[in-house]
């Protein structure tokens, strides 16, 4: 306890946090470098930003060690544990495949999901001081964190997906010689991951969202409490349902489709900490 | 031992020059045997390709002789005793020694002296010349070492820059661009609109790169039926070609039709009810038979005549400017080769008491 409590008094900003905060500038700088990327078509091998991803990574598991030992436990015990943790698997996953010269270029696309979930990470609501016991010590609440961490890494990804995809059919529309020339998959083979991406999504958030009455019956009694990031996450899992049937029934694939994805991902990273924030289910 | 090159090529000397000159494969070993037993050089290679023959051989005799004695074997060779030859100046033959020889090499296994520039064919041929001679002892140390460099800077180049990069014509420029539509050719069925030249041409390659079906549509029915049975597709009638829209992926069209033949307003229902699945337009007819309005549709993808020209054309650009960068490998990876000097003082051919090159082998 009295460990926690120096944790607490020690202020964070200046241990891990202000490490953190440095790795996201770092996937800031990268992000920016993308634009260049994108401009010249994946043309050369972009080696400088494979570097800065690296050097991103690394103050990023300095400060996820450091936040590990001030805590003397594995630390995904919070909003903003498992989202630099979610942050930090992707950009692990980016570097390993980066190693292979024709796969680095997915490090512009995936830098801009870097910043945006390095962003929204930071929000202080977020990180609130540790208490005596963590927050996802339950396995039912662990599980349904998890469940619901997976969807919106499956939607973040159908978003670098949905970046690809416009990317190459802004190229290909516009008779550009970089559409043929880039690193790119073909953009039916990218709308193709993008569905099946959100078809994953989809299920962890309905399964995730499948033990929420039973957490409530167990922190109040009641199998169903009105609350706001609960009405919130139904509205997104309906939107991103009918986004998914439209494209089944109707045909909206395409440049509609990818639009659409990006911007329900913007959605979620731009709203989710504020509707957290106003939830008291989740902040008791 | 010296490294020399005489030959002719696309670059000054007509097809009908070049194709007296030509060896066939099945004659080369017999070729090279005559060209060793005079004894003016010790090792040789011939290529013979419909852009080049060249004879690449190694020698220890002065340049000088050596041209003129290899001159003299290809100008005496049956074919060209047979017919008289235009003057020695206009045949634009070429000798090259050392150091020019072993850049000469360089480029041609790197594509940089074929006629599309950075293909690569050429290194298959090159390499089953050497292999031929290889095989019947034609080669020696020197042969041996300067190809066995010449391939490995041919793979160099070929991995560190951008000369190889890229379709340099309108067919495969189009097939490049449906395989950055569609996941897999092998899926793709193909509309042809009309059976001219350039559109049987792009046909030929999607289906050679694995494209699933064929339907042609031709004003002459009997035109479209030989194309058909040629690449194994069916024909439909002219009039009903918009049937098939549900069916196809990729639309070739080069049709004579003075006005265009597909707008906005026919294609838009026609997406619809292929669920907006993409589609590849490819107009290569002039007057154009696509209006370019369609492009504005989603899901659909239309190049004309020019754009595909632009591109491939873009891309002839960008390996030129590789070769700058090209040239400076070959100078660096033939100095090592060119470093190594020999004690032995090169031969006069005068003096040597060599055979004389039997005439019209």
């Amino acid at each position: 306890m009295d460990r926690l409590y120096n944790y607490n008094a020690s202020v964070t900003w200046f241990t891990d946090r202000h490490f953190f905060l440095l790795a996201v500038v770092g996937y800031g700088l990268s992000s920016a470098y993308s634009v260049f990327l994108w401009r010249k078509g994946f043309r050369k091998d972009d080696r400088v930003n494979y570097l800065i991803l690296l050097a991103a990574a690394l103050l990023h598991t300095v400060a996820m060690v450091k936040r590990g030992f001030t805590i003397a436990q594995c630390p995904v015990n919070n909003l903003y544990e498992a989202t630099t943790f979610i942050t930090w698997t992707i950009v692990v996953a980016y570097l390993f495949f980066g190693l292979f010269r024709k796969l680095r270029f997915v490090g512009a696309f995936a830098s801009h999901v870097l910043l945006f979930l390095g962003v929204f990470a930071l929000m202080p609501a977020l990180d609130p001081p540790h208490a005596a016991k963590p927050d996802f010590a339950n396995g039912l609440v662990s599980l349904h964190a998890t469940l619901i961490f997976l969807a919106i890494g499956a939607f973040g990804l159908s978003a670098v997906a949905a970046l690809m995809f416009l990317t190459e059919e802004h190229d290909l529309k516009f008779h550009k010689l970089r559409a043929i020339f880039s690193l790119l998959p073909p953009i039916q083979r990218l709308e193709r991951v993008m569905n099946g991406l959100l078809l994953s999504g989809i299920f962890f958030l309905t399964v995730g969202l499948f033990f929420s009455p039973f957490l409530v019956k167990e922190k109040f009694g009641v199998y169903f409490k009105s609350d706001p990031l609960l009405d919130y996450s139904i509205f997104i899992w309906m939107f991103y349902l009918v986004l998914l049937v439209s494209r089944w029934k109707f045909g909206q694939g395409g440049r509609r489709f990818a639009w659409s994805t990006l911007g329900s991902f913007a959605f979620i990273i731009l709203t989710f900490w504020g509707f957290l924030l106003l939830s008291p289910v989740h902040r008791q | 031992m010296k490294f020399v090159v005489i030959g002719v090529s696309h670059h000054a000397s007509p097809i009908e020059l070049r194709e007296r000159f030509a060896f066939a494969e099945s004659h080369i070993p017999e070729q090279l045997k005559a060209l060793l037993d005079t004894g003016i050089v010790a090792e040789a290679v011939i290529l013979s390709t419909c852009n080049r023959v060249e004879i690449y051989a190694a020698s220890r005799f002065e340049p000088g002789q050596v041209f003129a004695a290899l001159k003299q074997y290809l100008l005496q060779r049956k074919e060209n005793l047979d017919h008289p030859l235009p003057d020695e100046a206009s045949m634009g033959i070429y000798t090259l020694s050392e150091p020019h020889s072993l850049h000469h090499l360089f480029k041609v296994a790197s594509g940089l002296d074929s006629m599309v520039l950075g293909e690569t064919e050429i290194l298959g041929q090159l390499k089953t010349a050497y292999a031929l001679a290889h095989t019947h002892r034609h080669t020696g140390a020197k042969l041996n070492k300067a190809f066995q460099r010449a391939f490995n800077v041919a793979k160099h180049i070929r991995t560190e820059t951008n000369i190889q990069r890229g379709s340099v014509s309108v067919a495969s420029v189009a097939v490049e661009l449906a395989q950055k539509i569609f996941s897999a050719l092998e899926e793709r069925a193909v509309l042809i609109l009309g059976a001219g030249e350039t559109s049987e041409k792009v046909a030929r390659a999607l289906l050679s790169r694995g494209a699933k079906s064929l339907i042609v549509s031709n004003r002459s029915p009997e035109r479209a039926e030989a194309l058909a049975r040629e690449f194994g597709g069916r024909t439909v009638p002219f009039d009903d070609w918009s049937q098939e829209f549900d069916r196809v992926d990729i639309v070739i069209s080069s049709t004579s039709a003075p006005h265009p033949i597909l707008d906005r307003a026919k294609l838009e229902p026609l997406m619809r009810s292929r669920k907006n699945r993409p589609l590849l337009l490819v107009d290569i007819a002039v007057p154009r038979d696509i209006d370019p309005a369609v492009n504005f549709l989603g899901n659909v993808y239309l190049y004309n005549i020019d754009d595909l020209q632009a591109i491939a054309d873009d891309y002839l650009a960008l390996r030129k400017e590789e070769i700058a960068r090209c040239e400076q490998i070959i100078a660096e990876k033939a100095r090592p080769l060119l470093e190594v000097k020999t004690s032995k003082p090169q031969l006069n051919a005068e003096n040597a008491g060599l055979k004389a090159f039997p005439t019209g082998i």
